[in-house]
């Protein structure tokens, strides 16, 4: 439908993938392939620190374009999202237009002020609009499409919802003073939703959908090995080790990749001497805050638990793949 | 969803469909296709006869996505048809146990459209379709892929002990008027699978003090400071459109400023009641369901869910109560009094009725904390309740006893996840609750071990 990307492939996608350090499984290259050949939205759902916003920076990358990012929070209106207007400029502008108006001659008596009108048509023209991202991604020229990243849609409220999706399904905004603005080229977009709540049926219709969970080990040994190469590739795997028996608790706030990375680069930095020296309990214990996030997980390690992560730390090597 | 079915068999042979097989070597691209399509709409149709929420534009969408991936890799495809025929997580589990059997028709057509090229006949093709349209009943049989797939049906054999549990029935007497429990024994036996039974309970009449006091206690719950604008003589905040617009009569001064001040954000409420034996023995029945009832009527898209062993909605039932919830109750069935399973109830919320409970939903858990089911379950859903609900607050029935101290072990596991624990055997509670919360909010210091009336009953802090 947008013809940008009808003749991308799987195999070039995960090579861009591969070209910007994002380790991503078939599910994630398929449906995204998906989404910029049917040139439809892409909505990423899974639990924090998933990798559900980087997702949308690594398209802008490999893609070489711009990345717009609109952060939805509680409250978030069109002002904020879409466009506004300069109301300064506006009221300099009504009042430096004043004089003239003062001069022209008297309205006729069934038109008591023609004067308001044209003003008001004159204060509501392009030069007065504010752009915010969303219309910034509809009006953004350039060879490439931007890439539109709507994060944490969840935390929008129902009217935001309900507002984007003109903008979803036709890639249009209408502007009441203004008229409809249609893209030129229509971005890419990604939607990410932490599932704190559920989504209208009208928004998940227009989207192609892809639910992210806590990678399995090999795939985040991967990840740890990509991005923090400075730590030690055995203890790399037992960073993942502890954290994937850590997932198996239940905790407030799961562990994500995004701790795990946080996680391994500490014992990376802390690790002045002996790089390779297996992961000890002393040592997770010291370095937990970087994975757990609440004081009542973290209340909840005791002893015996960090055996059982040293235990897990210690069976790693096993788990790597060759 | 069955009246579907027939519809997509006659798409299927539908006889403005011409083979395109004129007998050469060339595979029969047309059928194919048609083919294709067919299982596609069955599938679709498939996954919402099992209740997953498939949108009406999601078979196109299917197709077009299919065509982009092809249908050489059958992960491939799954992936495709993931993405555009999913929008839930919940809905995973139907569409991995769907799929096989769409994969298993699909190829086998295929492959017989594919073989029949040599020698067509007249309706060849549509007797290649019609084998495939066998009901899935029949064609799941004989897919192994299918039979593999299957999970035995599940035991919940677990748990079926008898548990002792101490319940402290000495209970404060500030108000007087209604003691819920006689006080004669300080041990009962329960079952977890204990005698279910109707629902009795004659209809309570609050009086105006009650009524006030739950009136009190859902709008200290559910009112809260939103983040979305509303216009206001006295409002804080100047509207610069509306300011603007205005100053135009006045030719760009703007004389008067429009002002805006916060909207009021309602929460939702959803309101759990354990109606196991040990709760029903504590509680006064009607108290109980009048309870239900007056925050049903009161609070915004209230959801109210009984559970013992098992959970039930039964919101429509309240919303038909007209005054009498019991008697709605026992209209449809529904029986109470069994033993408490907490942990699979929350979990059964979490699996049938996700949407029940979002950010913006307070939680009202009405229970004991006598919990007698797993104890892992229990912690897992707790921790799912209170990551996905705005708050999670829970009436105890026992904590109005000076003494008490939430160490069962479901009301131990339970806590650490909790906004806020009160007592709760009468509406006076629900107005001592509304008052902490009205003072201190639901971060600050609310709970039963805060009731003034606690110190004042001669109970000890200690």
């Amino acid at each position: 439908m947008t013809g940008a990307f009808d003749s991308l492939t799987e195999a070039e996608l995960e090579d861009r993938f591969e070209a910007a350090d994002y380790v991503a499984d078939d599910r994630t290259v398929t449906t995204v392939n998906l989404a910029l050949s049917l040139g439809r939205p892409l909505l990423v759902e899974g639990p924090p620190g998933s990798g559900k916003t980087e997702l949308g920076k690594v398209l802008a990358a490999s893609f070489d374009t711009d990345l717009i990012r609109l952060q939805c929070y509680e409250g978030l209106t069109a002002e904020n999202a879409l466009y506004e207007w300069n109301y300064t400029k506006q009221l300099l502008a009504v009042q430096a237009d004043e004089g003239t108006v003062a001069d022209e001659p008297t309205p006729a008596v069934d038109d008591p002020d023609p004067g308001a009108d044209s003003r008001d048509r004159s204060v509501f023209g392009e030069e007065y609009l504010l752009e915010r991202p969303l219309l910034r991604a509809l009006t953004a020229g350039g060879d490439d499409p931007p890439v539109l990243l709507i994060d944490e849609i969840d935390r929008a409220d129902e009217e935001f919802e309900a507002f984007l999706l003109e903008l979803l399904s036709d890639f249009q905004v209408s502007i009441p003073e203004f008229g409809t603005v249609q893209a030129d080229q229509p971005p890419i977009v990604v939607l990410t939703s932490n599932r704190t709540r559920g989504l209208s049926d009208a928004l998940k219709r227009r989207c192609l959908y892809l639910n992210v969970e806590p990678p399995a080990f090999q795939t985040e040994y991967e990840i740890v090995r990509r991005k923090v190469p400075e730590l030690d590739v055995a203890v790399a795997a037992e960073v993942c080790a502890v954290v994937g028996r850590l997932r198996e608790e239940s905790f407030l706030k799961q562990p994500g990749v995004s701790e795990t990375l946080d996680w391994a680069r500490a014992v990376a930095q802390l690790r002045t001497d002996d790089a390779d020296r297996p992961l000890s309990a002393d040592e997770i214990e010291r370095t937990l805050g970087c994975l757990l996030k609440e004081a009542a997980d973290v209340g909840r390690i005791d002893t015996e638990l960090l055996e059982t992560l040293e235990a897990a730390a210690a069976a790693a090597d096993e788990r790597v793949e060759a | 969803m069955a009246r579907d079915n027939p519809q997509i068999t006659q798409s299927g042979a539908s006889p403005g469909y011409k083979p395109t097989d004129t007998g050469d070597d060339v595979p029969d691209f047309g059928a194919a296709r048609q083919h294709t399509l067919v299982e596609l709409v069955r599938f679709a149709s498939d996954l919402r006869s099992e209740g997953v929420r498939v949108p009406a534009s999601a078979t196109l969408d299917a197709a077009r996505a299919l065509a982009v991936v092809g249908l050489g890799d059958r992960e491939g495809a799954a992936n495709a048809l993931r993405a555009t025929f999913l929008s839930e997580t919940t809905d995973t589990d139907a569409f991995e146990a769907a799929f096989p059997t769409f994969w298993h028709r699909l190829r086998s057509g295929l492959d017989r459209i594919a073989t029949a090229h040599d020698g067509p006949e007249p309706g060849d093709g549509d007797d290649g379709t019609g084998e495939v349209e066998a009901s899935p009943g029949n064609s799941a049989a004989d897919d192994p892929d299918t039979l593999d797939d299957a999970d035995p049906p599940e035991l919940s054999g677990e748990g079926n002990g008898e548990v002792e549990v101490r319940i402290p029935t000495e209970r404060r007497h500030a108000t007087g008027d209604r003691a819920a429990t006689t006080g004669d024994a300080d041990a009962r036996r329960y079952s977890a699978v204990g005698g279910r039974e109707r629902v009795e309970a004659a209809v309570a009449r609050l009086t105006d003090d009650e009524t006030a006091a739950i009136d009190r206690f859902v709008d200290a719950l559910s009112t809260l400071p939103g983040r979305r604008r509303r216009r206001s003589t006295t409002g804080d905040q100047v509207e610069a459109r509306r300011a603007l617009r205005a100053s135009l009569q006045t030719g760009g001064a703007p004389m008067e400023l429009p002002r805006s001040a916060p909207s009021p954000a309602e929460l939702r409420c959803c309101l759990l009641v354990d109606v196991s034996g040990s709760v029903l023995d504590t509680v006064d029945r009607s108290v109980l369901l009048s309870f239900a009832d007056r925050l049903h009527n009161t609070a915004r898209e209230a959801g109210v869910f009984l559970f013992d062993t098992d959970l039930v909605e039964v919101t429509t039932q309240f919303a038909g109560a007209d005054g009498d919830p019991a008697a709605a109750l026992r209209d449809a069935e529904i029986e109470w009094g069994g033993g408490t399973k907490i942990g699979g109830a929350f979990a059964a919320l979490r699996d049938r009725h996700p949407h029940a409970v979002d950010r913006r939903t307070v939680v009202v858990v009405v229970s004991d904390g006598l919990d007698v089911g797993d104890q892992d379950t229990l912690a897992d859903s707790i921790t799912w309740l209170a990551e996905r609900a705005g708050a999670v607050v829970w009436l105890n029935p026992l904590a109005v006893s000076p003494k008490y101290k939430p160490e069962s072990r479901g009301m131990a596991t339970s806590l650490p996840y909790l906004d806020a624990l009160f007592g709760f055997a009468e509406p006076a509670d629900l107005a001592e609750a509304a008052r902490q919360l009205e003072h201190r909010g639901l971060s600050g210091s609310v709970g039963y071990e805060y009731d003034p009336r606690r110190a004042d009953s001669g109970g000890d802090s200690a």
